[in-house]
This record gives C-alpha cells, structure tokens and sequence, in this order.
C-alpha cells in the first residue's frame, strides 16, 4: 500500500510517499518512493521540493498561504505526469500523520476519529507550538482526501509505559492532577523504531532484552527499553529536560530560573528561549551548536569547545550507565540520529570507562561507522553496542498498515495514581 | 486570523515603528518600512539593528532569528509600497498636518477595504479621516509606553470606522501580541484619562508638602504594584509631554479635574522636562538612570 506520511509544522509540510504492507515491514523492505517538504507557508515565497530516487530534485516557489493549499499542491505536484511518481491521488491508500504530544490520552498510534481529534486538541496546552499545527496538517489533508483511512502516531505514545516512579515529578502532587506535570518523553517514534531495528539486526527478541536508545540529532534523548517497553526517558514535560543538546541546557538545579529572573531582571520569555535557544554546546563554546564544528574547534585547542564536548559526553555516560542500573543490567546499546550515527568520538567518549558494565567498545568499527546500521563493540563485549539510523517515517507508515490491521501492540494503561 | 495579512506598511522608522515592525516581521509577516530621505533609512536601520543585538545578548532572540526578520523588512522612502499592502500603520510624531498629509498619501493608492492604523493618543481620528476618500477603513491605536513590553494597546473606534476594519485592527494588535482594548474615540481613551488624574494629582500632594517624591512613588509601587510610580512615569515620559496632555484634557472635556498642576507647569517653565533634561521629579545620568538613590533600592537575594 502506499502511504502519505506527513509531518506538519507551523510553516512547514514535510512528506514521504512510502510503499509497504505487513510482508515488506517483516522483510525490512519497505520503500521510500518520494520525499519532500513545502517550507515557508504563508509567505509569498513559499518552496515546494521533491526528491524521487535517481531522479534530479525538483522544486518550486509560489505563494502558500495556509496548509490546505500546500497539501493540494504537494498532492498535485505527485500526480504530476513529468515530476510526479502516482497516476492518481486514488493510489494513496491512507495517510499517517505524525502528532507530537498525545499526553495521557494516546498510548499507542490511532485512527483519527472526530473524538481522537478533539482529544489532540486537548493536549495542545501541552505542546502549544506544534499539536496545533499537527492538527493543521491533518484537517488540510483530510478535506483533500476525505474518504481513506488517517493515522495519528505520537511522539509521546512510546514512554506511556513509564511507571508513576519514573515520570512523576519530586513536586506537590496536586500540580501532577491539577495541570498533568510530569514526564512525557520525546523521540518516542525513533526509540521505538531503533530498538525494533537493532534487535532485528541481532536476531533478538525484543520482549527478552533491556536495550538503550540514544538519539542524538538537534534534540538529543536517550530510553531505556526494559522487555520491549520504555520504562524511563531522558527528555521530560518538554524537549527541554535530560542531555545536553545543540542549543538546550538539558538537567541543571531549577532554582537558578527564578534566581535569573530576580539578578539578571529576564523575564519570562527570556528565561525560556535562553534555556531552548542560547544554551547547550552552542551556549557552553560559543562556537556552534553543531557537533561537528564542535569537535573541529576543539581539535583546534579550543577550551571551551572542549568542555562542551566533555560536558555532553559526561552526561550522557551517566544517563546510560543510569539506565543500565535502572533495568537490572543492559544487553545492547544503540546510537542514532545525527550525532549518534556519524561522530565515533561522541560515541567513544560517552562509553569510555563503562567497561566495568561490560561495555567493550571497538574502536576501528567504531571509528569505521558513519552512518549505516554496524554493530561497533567487540566480539567479547558482554554489551552489543549498534549504530542504527533512524527512520520516523517509515515507522509512521508502518504504524498506518498495524493499525488498519488491528495489530497495533497492546494498550498497556500506565500505572494510575490518584 | 479572519482575513489574510501579507505585506504591511509602517510610515516612520522611529522607535514606535521600528518596534512594531519587528513584531510583525516575527510572525513571519513581510514590513514596508517608510521613511523620509535615505539618510533617515540608514540611521533607523543601524537603531533597529542595535536593539535586535541587545534583545540577543538579553537571550530573546537568536541569530538566525534577527537575520529572518531583517530579511522581511524592506526600507522606502516612497509612499508606493502602499498599493499592495493589506494594511498600513502611521508611526510618526503627533502632528494634525502631518499624519494628514501621511493619510491622503496612504488613502490614495490603497484598495478601499484595507485598514489604515493611525497612532495618536490626542488627535481626532475622526477628524482626520473625514478628509479622506474611504474614512471607515480608518482607526486609531494608543500604544503605551514603552512599545515593545507594554502589553496593552488601546483600539480606536471613531465615528466613522466600520465594523470590519475594526474587527481588522482587532485581529492586528493580537497579532502584536498585545491585548486590545476597545475604545470609542475620547479625549485620554481609558488609559491616559485615568492615569494623568493620578499624576496631577501626586504632584499636588508634593507641591503641598504632604510628602516628598520619593514617598508617593514608593508609596504607590510598594502598595498598589505600580512599576514604576507615577511621579518617575512622568518624568520619563517628559514633563513637557505630560504638561500637554493635561492642558488638551482640561481644554477639550472643560473638566476642572483635569486642570494642569501648578508645580507641573513651574518645573516645565524652568526647562525641567524629567529623564531627558536630567532633572524633573528627581535626577537621571546620561543613560537614563536615577542618580538619587532610591529609598527602595533593590533589597537583592543576600
């Protein structure tokens, strides 16, 4: 079946054409046959780019004013007899959407239902730069193509299995019920995906192991997946919580926010986009929020670009060792996302000295892995350390065919503390 | 937003334009920003450039960020860009003749339908929309100061604005992200008609002797959660400026209420205008600053 997957953002529409059925997903064969994006809507400017396999980009500029007429103008641009890749909009045989917050409510991917949109909207409270958005994307493409099936899948949905231990917060209960404060976790989609893959590649079964994700892209996250469920995240109640990132802060003591809005007289907005936008390795250097300038600069002698990539790396390893700890040991580690698939060094540096838990990295597979699934510890590692890429679409796409197929996991509910 | 906004001309690149057309060039909206000669471009461009560098250092804009609203504001010194703009906004000095002569400019060459936003907290918009082609696509703004953190904007209806083009301006200043509140067209709106009283009358209980400056400030901050109290509000808005208001005010309702008070216009007379001459109800350095100290000097943490 071919699957639209789109992504929707307050300006933007990214989307995929991916082919696959229950046969291609067990095989790993599905196929990406489009991928493309339409940037800047609501200006005149607006740029629509499509890139099919062993064909030359195309693109093209005109004036999009809102989400509907960009997802009629990818729709098109797709049927197109010279750009295009279907004969008709008719191929399309459902729609996944990816929804960023699903707060307590979604657990798993879902049919969009009147009801299930109502209860997104909900949630935007939660999410209030991108649910709306989202919903956006997703009323655009249903009044084009009312009559097939779409999907939301969450980026939340995946650490709903978090028990209350985990994603409470240490603050008045009464916060939690009150405005449903505490950790959700991000990249869910991708841990998911991740550890499907990697235990794939070893010929594991998921249910048996504990397995780590880290993801380090533009936001980083690691989880550690216990039996096949995430039992705890790095990320929190936003983006913002856990790793060191390119421009975040990450963990650091709370009171300094309210400290800085005293001493420093910031105010509110301030604070928030100092921590989201001005923090991280960008924050720490002053050179970039880039990784790889980072490590350039710091090859170069440059101090606190060094410190950037040792802070990063420093806590990470005791975020993985945490987890280890957390479930009882760890059978596999795997690294994806930008950073994590193409830089060894952070790789290396965040796994040094961890061989007391038996993690032996090897470092010319390490050093040998830019990018493609590698397994990179040695052959005596009691820990199997994989690089394995990403790939949020395709699990999206694959989420469309589980949930026309009633296969779906299991909804687990989440502890309830009341 | 009910009805689609794309390009909007902001006439006057001083500090109130320069504000606005920040914001809107934020959300992602395109700037016309008119200014007199090339000379007056360039030194509102450099002024708007300088407060985007300091809204970084203070951490509420990025890099990126500044280069994505400098690319959305394009600089005239032509009233042209008007033709194709969806909504046009006058920033300069509260002038009759010269926000007059702005509107038939602006009136000439935009379609009939798309509002007109004059900026005034004194003049009659209703006077100076009734010269016009199209009156009932103009409407009034009283923007607090100081523009960029005050979160109220006061919407103006006057006598002769339609219901469209209010609901526009509405829609507008959220987009400014202030809130709207909405006024018919009077001496003062709610604002000013509230706040000068107050003043005025701060400045009786100084000229009496009933307390010194300092104490009626702190008294208001310290009591009622005023900012900043009445009395420094004054001097930084400029004694000259408050001075005006009040006599417009008395003149135009007849009230006695709004009688300016003596000791105001002594310290006007005396060229004590407040912050910008250093002196007024109490001393400010070059920068801006008290140099008296506060009685309530910033307690601090420890």
């Amino acid at each position: 079946m071919k699957i639209l997957v789109l992504n929707s953002g307050s300006s933007s529409v990214k989307f995929q054409i991916i082919e696959t059925d229950l046969e291609r997903m067990n095989a790993h064969q599905d196929l990406t046959l489009a991928v493309g994006l339409v940037e800047k809507i609501g200006l005149s400017d607006s740029r629509l780019l499509l890139e099919v396999p062993d064909r030359k980009a195309y693109q093209d500029y005109r004036e999009i004013l809102e989400h509907r007429t960009a997802i009629e103008w990818v729709l098109r641009i797709l049927v197109d007899p010279e750009h295009g890749i279907l004969d008709s909009v008719e191929e399309i045989g459902a729609v996944g959407h990816r929804v960023v917050h699903g707060g307590e409510a979604f657990a798993s991917s879902v049919l969009i239902t009147p009801e299930v949109v109502d209860n997104i909207e909900a949630c935007s409270v939660l999410a209030p730069l991108h649910n709306p958005p989202n919903l956006r994307g997703y009323h655009a493409a249903h009044a084009a193509m009312p009559d097939i099936p779409h999907i939301a899948v969450f980026d939340t949905a995946f650490h709903q299995t978090m028990p209350a231990h985990a994603f409470l917060y240490g603050i008045p209960f009464q916060l939690y019920k009150k405005h449903h404060l505490r950790k959700y976790g991000f990249h869910g989609t991708s841990h998911r995906f991740v550890t499907f893959r990697g235990c794939q590649i070893l010929d594991w079964k998921r249910e048996d192991k504990r397995l780590i994700s880290v993801h380090l892209g533009n936001g980083c996250s690691l989880a550690a997946v216990d039996h096949a469920k995430s039992i705890d995240t790095s990320m929190g109640f936003t983006p913002l919580e856990g790793l060191i990132m390119g421009t975040r802060s990450g963990d650091m003591d709370p009171a300094i926010v309210p400290w800085l809005l005293a001493m420093e007289e910031l105010t509110l907005h301030q604070v928030n986009t100092m921590l989201n936008k001005h923090s991280g390795l960008y924050g720490v250097s002053g050179v970039s929020s880039d990784m790889r300038e980072i490590i350039e600069a710091r090859s170069g002698g440059h101090a606190r670009a060094d410190v950037a990539f040792r802070m990063f790396c420093y806590r990470l390893k005791k975020y993985i060792a945490g987890y280890a700890a957390a479930m009882g040991g760890v059978d596999a580690v795997f690294f994806t996302g930008g950073i994590g698939q193409r830089s060894p060094e952070v790789r290396e540096a965040s796994l040094e000295g961890l061989e007391f838990m038996g993690i032996e990295l090897h470092r010319d597979r390490n050093a040998a892995a830019s990018g493609d699934e590698a397994e990179i510890s040695t052959d005596a590692s009691h820990v199997r350390v994989l690089v394995v890429p990403t790939n949020e679409e395709k699990t999206i796409a694959r989420d469309v065919i589980r949930v026309l197929n009633g296969i779906m996991p299991e909804f687990t509910p989440p502890e309830t503390i009341t | 937003m009910s009805w689609e906004l794309h390009r909007v001309t902001i006439v006057g690149g001083g500090m109130m334009g320069r504000s606005l057309a920040t914001k809107v060039a934020q959300e992602g909206i395109h700037v016309y920003l008119k200014e007199v000669s090339a000379e007056a471009v360039e030194s509102a461009q450099m002024a708007l450039e300088r407060s985007l560098d300091h809204s970084i250092e203070r951490f509420a804009l990025t890099g990126s960020e500044k280069k994505a609203i400098l690319s959305r504001i394009t600089w005239v010194t032509h009233f042209d860009c008007a033709t194709d703009s969806d909504l046009a906004l006058e920033a300069v000095q509260e002038d009759f003749g010269l926000k007059r002569q702005i509107l038939r400019e602006l009136d000439r060459r935009m379609p009939p339908e798309h509002p007109i936003v004059l900026t005034t907290s004194t003049l009659s918009i209703t006077e100076l929309a009734a010269q016009n082609n199209s009156p009932e696509r103009i409407v009034g703004m009283h923007f607090l100061y100081p523009v960029t953190t005050t979160r109220v904007v006061e919407v103006v209806r006057g006598q002769l604005t339609s219901e469209q083009v209010y609901e526009r301006a509405i829609d507008f200043a959220r987009l400014l992200g202030k809130i709207p509140i909405k006024v018919f067209e009077m001496p003062g709106f709610v604002t000013t008609r509230l706040l000068l009283p107050l003043i005025n009358e701060a400045m009786h209980v100084v000229m009496e002797g009933v307390a010194e400056a300092a104490e009626v400030d702190l008294a208001m901050k310290m009591g009622f959660e005023f900012r900043i109290g009445p009395l420094e509000w004054a001097d930084r808005t400029g004694l000259d400026r408050v001075l005006n208001w009040m006599q417009h005010l008395h003149q135009e309702s007849g009230e006695p209420r709004f009688r300016p008070c003596p000791l105001l216009k002594r310290l006007v007379r005396a060229g004590l205008h407040g912050t910008k001459s250093g002196r007024g109800f109490f001393e400010y350095d070059e920068n801006g600053r008290r140099t008296d100290r506060l009685p309530d000097d910033k307690p601090g943490l420890g």
